[in-house]
């Protein structure tokens, strides 16, 4: 035990104040070409034609790049874990969000690149776009997804995460009254003060060094192997010093397309994304969706809670689900609550694909809770601490997807958070703990949700 | 055209408009200065033009023929860092580090011309340097510090506002 407890100097920080930290774009390898992409202007559109000839033509440019050039065009995020794949590479006949990559272009100067990719023709037909998660989730939307607007592959091929717990029927024939209310936050761009960036070195054995910013090397590896149909060894991915990812850094953005560029042109090649690039087509936290309506007692009981989440992919499903289901086991917050109705569904629309962000998932749903707990306690006339306290996870206490906590730090995190804003507690709650529930904090209806913490 | 960085003098072959940031880091392999967003926007690619802090991808680098420039390899190297750079090591003041060099270059132009440990006014010689991780609290304290004229023990960590030896350092 020479580091718990210990205030350690971070590994890299003489590196990081001599500007000695190696970031992708610091990697220097003589030749190498420049990246740009084609990207689309539409949200929704049809492709109708790609003529990249007069690029191909121009000056400095070493190799354009089309959807016919990928081996395996559509590989998603998810498939390694047996989930089919929607996402094309490369735009073939359809764009689906504004920036989906349609053509790269290598060239000897980034301007050469910028000049060969404004050459590059492509056809549209504008469709109709949809922006907003709820109207998208709408029976009688427009369809704007081959799998319809609903991602159809959860577990037994279900097109939602459901989560029935206890007896919801009960608990609301049993309230007091129920509290409803609607909570939307926005999409959130990640903004790292690096952009997403690549270079890619031919090797003489044929192998391809990649030097990525990832968050995601090994994920990355699969991704790009599987795109290009190759064996992991023909590639060495080169990370581990990222400027900045919050999430944003998981999706495999750049990596697959700069190999097709150096398989194409036999050269070193990089792509670094501008900012506006950053803002406009790198992927953000999702927005969302969601409807909560609780069941809940005048004395502050909460007996059950009906849940609709509509978790917004943008165009395609990438990591999506893997955020939904998080977010469906953490969906009561940091309470224990013993009837639950709860669906969610990933809904595609026609915006930025979305990921992962600090909590994938989960901080959404924490936000929806905390603040309809804030409107029940108003509603109720009670604390807004106490009615916390008082259904805070304990110790044998079971999460929505019945799994008993062994340790939560609910009541204690509470309890700091009353001192640090100078908010009176009653004595019984000054001296409340995570013990296991007993007596009056063990009401008839929370009985049937208490789990055993044996084996944990 | 001739650039003197970090004390040597360069001859440059490439167009005097072009970006200091492009000519530093694509001509002279001088990559302390970061391109974050080449709008001066971020301050990630901040160098010392002659000891003011600039904004080196909107400087043409023609400008800056015949002045002192300035880069973060110019400061200190690992074995004899400048009390700024030691205070940021020592305040958790990098976390990934992007921002960095820019911003250490803004704090030693704000310490040279006599700025003090107010935190207020650091902010100030600060403004339009972005972090996106970590939530400019320990840049400020590592500043005031370096301000301060504060020595430091670089084989341990500051204990910051909201931490305590008593727990470990655990928030």
């Amino acid at each position: 035990m020479k580091v718990v407890g210990a205030r350690i100097p971070r590994y890299d920080g003489v590196a990081h104040v001599t500007g000695r930290t190696t970031y992708v774009d610091d990697v220097r390898v003589p030749g190498t070409l420049w990246a740009k992409a084609c990207r689309s202007p539409h949200h929704h559109a049809a492709i109708t034609s790609i003529d990249t000839s007069k690029a191909e033509s121009m000056p400095g440019v070493h190799a354009v790049i089309t959807w016919k050039d990928v081996p395996l065009l559509e590989y998603g995020h998810l498939s390694a874990l047996g989930i089919p794949a929607d996402e094309p590479l490369l735009a073939r006949d359809e764009v689906r969000y504004l920036g989906q990559p349609i053509a790269l272009v290598a060239a000897a100067s980034e301007a050469q690149a910028a000049a060969a990719v404004d050459a590059i023709e492509v056809g549209f037909e504008e469709r109709p776009a949809l922006l907003d998660v709820r109207q998208a989730f709408d029976a009688d939307a427009p369809k704007i997804h081959q799998w319809g607007n609903w991602y159809p592959h959860f577990e037994n091929e279900m097109d939602r995460r459901q989560i029935r717990k206890g007896d919801i029927d009960w608990a609301f024939e049993n309230a007091d009254t129920i509290v409803q209310g609607v909570y939307r936050p926005a999409a959130i761009e990640h903004a790292p003060v690096e952009t997403q960036v690549c270079q890619v070195v031919p090797e003489p054995d044929g192998r391809l060094t990649i030097y990525s910013c990832t968050q995601a090397l090994y994920f990355s590896l699969g991704v790009v192997a599987a795109h290009l149909q190759q064996p992991l060894n023909r590639f060495k991915l080169v990370g581990g010093t990222t400027g900045g990812g919050f999430g944003g850094k998981v999706d495999t953005a750049t990596e697959t397309m700069t190999c097709l560029l150096v398989l194409k042109s036999g050269r070193p090649v990089k792509w670094r994304w501008t900012r506006e690039e950053e803002f406009l087509c790198s992927s953000t936290r999702a927005p969302w969706h969601m409807e909560l309506a609780t069941a809940v007692t005048k004395d502050g009981w909460i007996l059950g809670q009906k849940m609709l989440t509509l978790h917004d992919s943008g165009a395609y499903a990438r990591f999506s689900p893997y955020g939904l289901t998080k977010h469906s086991f953490h969906h009561t917050g940091a309470y224990s609550i013993p009837n639950l109705h709860f669906d969610g569904y990933v809904v595609f629309t026609n915006r930025t694909p979305t990921t992962a962000m600090r909590g994938f998932g989960v901080t959404s749903v924490s936000f929806a809770v905390e603040t309809h707990l804030n409107r029940i306690a108003n509603e109720l006339g009670i604390d807004q601490v106490e009615i916390r306290m008082k259904n805070a996870n304990r110790i044998g206490d079971t999460s929505p997807n019945g799994i008993a906590y062994t340790d939560p730090s609910t009541i204690d995190t509470l309890k700091a958070i009353a001192d640090a804003i100078g908010h009176e507690l009653p004595a019984d709650y000054r001296t409340m703990t995570n013990e296991p529930r007993a007596g009056e904090l063990l009401p008839e209806h929370l009985v049937s949700q208490v789990g055993s913490t044996e084996g944990h | 055209m001739n650039l003197t960085v970090n004390g040597v003098a360069r001859e440059i072959d490439g167009s005097a408009l072009a970006p200091l940031l492009d000519v530093l880091r694509d001509e002279l392999g001088i990559t302390g200065p970061k391109a974050g967003c080449h709008q001066g926007g971020c301050g990630s690619c901040t160098v010392l033009v002659d000891g003011e802090p600039r904004r080196s991808c909107l400087v043409p680098a023609g400008y800056a023929e015949g002045t002192q420039i300035t880069t973060v390899e110019g400061m200190g190297p690992p074995e004899d860092l400048s009390p700024v750079q030691q205070a940021f090591v020592h305040y958790y003041a990098a976390q990934c580090g992007f921002c960095t060099s820019g911003m250490l270059l803004a704090a030693q132009a704000y310490i040279d011309r006599g700025g003090t440990d107010d935190p207020e006014a650091i902010q100030h010689a600060l403004a339009g340097h972005v972090c996106r991780c970590t939530g400019y609290s320990k840049i400020i304290d590592a500043i005031a510090a370096a301000a301060r004229g504060d020595s430091f023990d670089l084989t341990t960590t500051a204990v910051g506002k909201h931490t305590t030896m008593s727990n470990g350092g655990a928030a």
